[in-house]
């Protein structure tokens, strides 16, 4: 197969992305408190922002953007991933935002197309 | 590219989400060190992968294959018995313990992944994410969103609770063209 891309431009730029999600994340909540009847509004958006502005950057990768929000009370939330993909090509990052009512946790993986 | 030039790519690319993720890590905590004493602490890290290729594996150089689509499709019922059953038999009976469940997050996931790897599923690439929270009166939004193939790229979930936690678990997986 040719490939007509070198190896800086499939390069998964993991500040480039990681300012994409703490932009959208400012965005969509920015100082707001925990209310039950926003949330499915706000990991709507973010998501929605992330996965746009990720597709603007135009690299032939497929990403998957997962976003987790939980109101704070003291109760523990883990989160674990394992992926069996290529190690060069493929990244992922994550991004956890904690707040005085809430928690932000963010997974973001992308997976190389070819 | 060679094994060696990938092997070093990968290698600075985990450095790099590392870094980054300590970095936002210190911010956050100087920000929230003065508004309340339990702050909350976020750890990410990146463990090494488990098992590494061979080093002196020689470069294969391979033919077109000429195929368009999957010849297998990814088989989502049965990768949701497997989330399922995994989730059950690991969980039923435990309670929430934050050290506990962070073993039992990267535990569970590694299983997952070696039964879905199992099914010998040619040319898809398994993300496997697994969390685990307390029940306490709270409320959690877990949401996740894709930019991919609509035909060939799928996922599967479960959800998991019992009386003390819940579990979610996601098996995404996508179509290496």
């Amino acid at each position: 197969m040719e490939e007509y891309q070198t190896g800086d431009e499939v390069a998964f730029v993991v500040d480039e992305v990681n300012s994409i999600i703490k932009e959208s994340v400012e965005g969509a909540i920015g100082g707001s408190t925990y209310q039950h009847s926003r949330v499915n509004q706000w990991t709507n958006s973010i998501v929605e922002q992330c996965l746009g502005q990720l597709s603007k950057l135009d690299k032939p990768f497929k990403y998957i953007v997962t976003c987790i929000i939980m109101q704070k009370n003291g109760a523990g939330l883990q989160t674990a991933s394992s992926c069996f993909w290529d190690n060069a090509t493929d990244g992922n990052l994550t991004n956890s935002v904690a707040d005085v009512m809430k928690t932000y946790n963010f997974a973001l993986f992308s997976c190389l197309k070819m | 590219m060679s094994d060696l030039a990938k092997e070093k790519a990968a290698r600075l690319l985990r450095k790099r989400a590392s870094l980054s993720s300590l970095g936002s890590h210190d911010v956050k905590a100087k920000d929230i060190a003065g508004k309340t004493k339990d702050s909350i602490s976020t750890v990410s890290y990146m463990d090494e992968p488990g098992h590494h290729e061979d080093l002196s594996r020689p470069v294969v150089q391979m033919e077109n294959t000429y195929e368009l689509g999957p010849v297998k499709r990814f088989p989502v019922q049965t990768v949701n018995e497997i989330l399922k059953d995994v989730l059950n038999s690991y969980l039923q009976e435990e309670k929430y313990e934050a050290e506990l469940c962070r073993q039992m997050t990267k535990t569970i996931s590694e299983v997952v992944k070696a039964r879905v790897k199992e099914l010998m599923i040619p040319r898809y690439k398994i993300t496997v994410v697994i969390s685990i929270g307390r029940l306490s009166d709270q409320d959690v939004c877990v949401a996740s969103r894709f930019l991919w193939d609509m035909a060939n790229d799928t996922f599967s979930s479960h959800t998991f609770k019992n009386r003390s936690l819940f579990a979610v678990g996601v098996v995404y997986a996508v179509y290496f063209e």
